[in-house]
């Protein structure tokens, strides 16, 4: 469960990054797979070297969900019932795979903001994704 | 044994020579400790740890993270062979102070998060991917004596 205060971090630091969605994704996409290379396999229609143009798109769509996951906080799981159809029966992404993207998203918003990235900020981000992912493992079995 | 490439140990050293040891340890400590409340558990002599500011104030918090992050500053001296450097280091968090491994893991991240708010564009995707090899293997060396 959220708090007021938690909501209200997610959605400030939300504003930063709406509009920039495709650039915040593909960076996003572009450090999880230097950091964590196994995760391409999940990825094999972007190609074995994805370019700009496809981790800008596919970056795009991933931070786009966010954001409605971000406008829809109270009732994840409806909103993200088709996304969590999706992971349950076509991309079937191994769960441990979560916590790599969301440190990945961590550190995208940090060098970004910088300094001004609180702990409060990272502590409701922590935990909205997480719950994020819960939900989009939910159906798995 | 893990093996760090030229690029990478050059990557590390050259982010570390300009590391706040101080100010860097003690945020990733308090961060850890504020977003993984769970993780207090292991710090009841550590005074008031009731609030995030209290946390992000408490000069044993503050010590104790200049203390790990300086340990790191060895770690990247012995990049070569971390499990014979931390040997005594992780019989001590097994035997004396009983701490499960995964917070080893957890601190490491934190460690990657401050980074990233202090060096920003500086912290490249190879930098990050550098660091987080560092990191795992550290916790992998303080894991390694636990029986």
């Amino acid at each position: 469960m959220l708090s007021a205060q938690e909501r209200a971090h997610i959605a400030q630091v939300w504003d930063l990054i709406a509009g920039h969605e495709a650039s915040f994704g593909a960076e996003l996409l572009l450090r999880l797979f230097t950091v964590y290379p196994s995760t391409k396999v999940y990825f094999r229609h972007l190609g074995d070297q994805p370019d700009e143009v496809q981790l800008l798109s596919h970056g795009q769509r991933m931070l786009q969900a966010v954001g409605v996951a971000v406008q829809y906080m109270d009732n994840l799981h409806a909103v993200l019932s088709p996304l969590a159809d999706l992971h349950a029966q076509v991309l079937r992404v191994d769960p441990t795979n979560f916590p790599l993207v969301i440190q990945c998203f961590q550190v995208v918003l940090a060098s970004h903001l910088q300094g001004e990235y609180t702990v409060e900020m990272q502590a409701a981000w922590d935990k909205f994704l997480t719950g994020v992912a819960v939900v989009l493992t939910e159906k798995y079995r | 044994m893990v093996h760090f490439t030229t690029e990478e140990k050059a990557a590390v050293a050259s982010l570390w020579a300009k590391v706040n040891v101080e100010v860097v340890g003690g945020e990733s400590l308090a961060r850890l400790l504020i977003v993984y409340p769970w993780t207090q558990r292991f710090f009841d002599s550590f005074g008031n740890l009731c609030s995030e500011s209290a946390i992000m104030g408490n000069p044993k918090v503050k010590a104790h993270g200049r203390k790990v992050l300086n340990s790191f500053g060895n770690a990247i001296k012995h990049m070569d062979d971390l499990k014979g450097t931390f040997a005594d280091l992780s019989e001590l968090h097994c035997d004396k102070l009983h701490v499960d491994p995964e917070n080893f893991r957890l601190l490491g991240n934190m460690i990657l998060i401050v980074l990233a708010t202090h060096f920003s564009k500086e912290f490249t995707p190879q930098m990050q991917a550098a660091w987080q090899k560092l990191t795992n293997a550290v916790a992998n060396a303080l894991a390694h004596k636990y029986h």
